[in-house]
């Protein structure tokens, strides 16, 4: 596994690297001078102009300027923002990751927990009522087309209902006298999602290991699962932030159940193609000859095969993910790197469309190698080999 | 580990266990038909057999003449489209088709193991061979054992079927397909049926492996005494390890009798024309086929005797009426009108 993980970290640096080397000769290519565009932008004093230039090597030749930019990239020295000077490009982009994470994970783990289960069901129930409904909506969820999905979902729930805001990251009204900043809420609340998220995993990976007998290592791990629970619910209780994260919260709910519907029709379909061909296999009709109970044919053997595609699509699924997301963000105005990226093309500012393209970028090979991962964690053929 | 489990350790090797009297299984004029978009396949046609304790019966036949159905009418795991139309399966004095589903799923692994046609893909890939076996031990056991006995019943499984014991804590893709092969064995013995089926068990095999695997199978069954119903369309390999015979032919049991009796005189003209060309049971297999004509299809079964239209004795009669499964000598059955016509077999060197 340590040797796998290894690999799979060098191969991503390297990727990196070459993606890099893409996004600075595509930008290059394009008609006209860098130097030009804030040369002649007027809000740029003439002495931030000259560090610009000096930073981002303008005056060296092209294979410098390339060297330049990949040193300055890997040392997370993006330069300064054309747009928002002079806040710096890691300082802009460092602020939106983790809204993009949030809105990302959030609509990703509730897709695949939630789509997997229906997909399962629905092979399992074949010829159903259930499944012919479930399968008309998710065809429909998947294939329409997107940006009207979400303003569809923004018209009818912000504003015909009126139940969610339209869009935004908070109400700034509430956030008047506030003494914290939104993003010191909000990283409280990543943090505590990402602690819970790991005692989770600690808890199963421990128990797994430790207690040898089912019975026990059920009952250990309901209740340090209940522990966890309990733990993150009082903090949140006693916390005096628990106000502001509950406005953010808010302002999520809508975006994220945009995206995660189109995933979820998407994870739905998936798995229950990839159910189907794991019920004809061999090792099923083992299990019934063996008197295995259908529920647990269902659930240890065929749900749990049906997975191993499910998880590989995730890496096939990482472009229309970012696709989606950007969207999302964009028709939400969610303030991460996919709005950010669109604004700042819109107003050239390079320093930073560059920068959230290089994070985005880095994001897709950070997903991919998520699910490279829990593939191998996953699939015994894998993992032994690696 | 309780005492009934540990029959392994007790027995002495080669040592015919006590015979109870009365079948442990009773097949009961089974008919059983596929439902399929042009009709019905008549898979298995008022078959009958008993099979004592501690006796192996082999099935044999050409592919599609319906052993396989056979079997999957005892463990009650057929295909959606399959229905049992007629007939009784008694295990052990209970009607086996009379069970409800959960008494059925009970029973299965427990009381009836089978070792499959396709055992390579038998094996869960996600999961420790040797937790695939404790969870049949595990739904099956009396008394739930721990997972330290349970571990020490299965190396104990593993060393009587040749595996290294440490192997069971590899995942599938790690043995070799006689290491499969043989861990299905283990696994099929863990909750120590009455009655084991082995449908062509080997056929996937290297012939070496195969040998070695059907060797130790008979001195398994042997030792722990429990019935066998051994498939192939091999006749060679199964004389070798039964000691009743059953010959089939499209969906038909047409002979049935002590091996012995039956290959050395086959009074049914299938199995007469099947062993002739089988030159000598510990010889080369030739797997020839003696038969001229078109394999039966049965979707439309010959009428009277399915037999008759490649049949070299076929009679008016034979076309018309379908011949009874008839003892023409104790313990040895045959569906055939004019079995006194049939030949002694030709000589060995044919
Ligand atoms: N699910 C099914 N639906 C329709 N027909 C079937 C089905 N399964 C088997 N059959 C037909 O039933 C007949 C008996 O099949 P079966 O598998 O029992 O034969 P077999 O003797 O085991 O053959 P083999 O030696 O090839 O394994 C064949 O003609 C086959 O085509
Ligand atoms: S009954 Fe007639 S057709 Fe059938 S096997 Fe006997 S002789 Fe041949
Ligand atoms: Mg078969």
């Amino acid at each position: 596994m340590v040797r796998y993980l290894t690999i799979r970290l060098l191969q991503m640096f390297v990727l990196f690297l070459v993606f890099l080397t893409i996004l600075f000769f595509l930008i290059n290519a394009q008609p006209g001078d860098i130097s030009a565009q804030f040369v002649g932008n007027p809000d740029i004093p003439p002495e931030a102009k000259q560090i610009l230039r000096e930073r981002l090597g303008l005056d060296q030749p092209l294979f410098a300027q390339y060297l330049f930019y990949i040193r300055n990239v890997l040392t997370l020295n993006l330069g300064v923002s054309f747009d928002h000077y002079p806040r710096t490009v890691a300082d802009i982009l460092l602020t939106a990751l983790p809204r993009t994470l949030y809105l990302f994970g959030i609509a990703t783990l509730l897709s695949y927990i939630v789509g997997f289960q229906t997909g399962k069901m629905v092979a399992w129930r074949r010829g159903s009522a259930a499944e012919t409904g479930t399968m008309v909506t998710s065809i429909i969820l998947y294939t329409v087309f997107y940006p009207w999905f979400a303003i569809l979902m923004l018209w009818f729930f912000g504003s015909q209902l009126n139940w969610f805001p339209l869009g935004k990251f908070l109400t700034p009204a509430q956030w008047f006298d506030a003494p914290y900043t939104a993003n010191q809420v909000f990283n409280t609340m990543l943090l505590s999602m990402f602690l819970a998220g790991a005692g989770v995993a600690l808890v199963v990976w421990g128990t797994g290991k430790f207690v040898a007998e089912p019975v026990p290592r059920t009952r250990a791990r309901r209740i340090l699962f209940a522990l966890i629970a309990i733990s993150m619910l009082a903090f949140w209780l006693i916390s005096p932030m628990s106000r502001y994260a509950a406005d953010i919260a808010y302002h999520t709910v809508l975006p994220v159940t945009t995206l995660t519907l189109v995933f979820y029709a998407a994870i739905t379909l998936l798995t229950r193609s990839s159910m189907l061909e794991t019920l004809r296999e061999d090792y099923i009709f083992t299990a019934r000859a063996k008197g295995v109970p259908e529920k647990v044919i269902r659930d240890r053997h065929a749900a749990r095969n049906a997975m191993l595609p499910v998880t590989t699509s995730f890496v096939l699924a990482i472009a229309f993910i970012i696709g989606g997301g950007i969207v999302t963000e964009s028709i939400f105005s969610w303030p991460g790197l996919g709005l950010t990226l669109l604004n700042a093309v819109n107003v050239e500012d390079l320093p930073v469309a560059m920068g959230a393209l290089a994070f985005i970028g880095l994001l897709a090979l950070f997903a991919h190698l998520v699910a490279d991962v829990l593939y191998a964690f996953l699939d015994p053929r894998i993992r032994v080999q690696g | 580990m309780t005492a009934d489990r540990s029959m392994v350790a007790g027995k002495q090797e080669g040592e015919k266990p006590e015979l109870d009297p009365g079948p442990i299984l009773e097949v009961d004029h089974l008919i059983m038909n596929y439902r399929t978009k042009d009709g019905y396949v008549s898979a298995v046609q008022d078959v009958s057999f008993t099979i004592g304790r501690g006796e192996s019966l082999g099935l044999v036949g050409e592919s599609g003449c319906g052993k396989t159905s056979i079997a999957m009418s005892l463990m009650r795991l057929l295909p959606d489209n399959a229905e049992i139309q007629a007939g009784k399966i008694v295990l052990d004095g209970d009607n086996l088709l009379e069970l409800s589903d959960e008494e059925m799923r009970r029973r299965r692994w427990n009381d009836i193991a089978m070792i499959f046609q396709g055992a390579m893909n038998s094996w869960n890939p996600v999961y420790r061979v040797g937790d695939q076996i404790r969870e049949a031990i595990d739904l099956h056991w009396e008394e739930k054992p721990t997972v330290a006995v349970a571990n020490a019943r299965i190396a104990e499984l593993f060393e009587l079927v040749g595996l290294d014991p440490a192997m069971m804590d590899r995942y599938p893709h790690e043995f070799s397909g006689g290491m499969k092969q043989r861990a299905v064995i283990a696994m099929a013995l863990s909750c120590d049926p009455k009655i084991i089926i082995a449908d062509e068990p080997t056929t996937a095999l290297d012939v070496i492996v195969q040998e070695q695997v059907l060797e130790e199978l008979r001195s398994i069954q042997h030792e722990f005494g429990m019935s066998i119903i051994y498939i192939s369309h091999d006749i060679a390999v199964i004389a070798e390890i039964t000691d009743h015979l059953g010959v089939m032919y499209a969906g038909k049991l047409v002979e049935h009798g002590l091996t012995e009796d039956v290959f050395a005189r086959p009074r049914h003209p299938y199995a007469w024309l099947l062993l002739s060309s089988t030159p000598s049971v510990t010889g080369p297999r030739l797997n020839l086929n003696p038969l001229e004509g078109e394999p039966p299809d049965l979707l439309h079964p010959p009428t009277g005797c399915r037999f008759h239209p490649r049949c070299p004795f076929a009679t008016d009669q034979c076309a018309a009426e379908e011949p009874p499964m008839e003892e023409i000598e104790p313990g040895h059955l045959v569906a055939c009108w004019n079995y006194e016509q049939v030949p002694e077999m030709k000589a060995e060197s044919a």
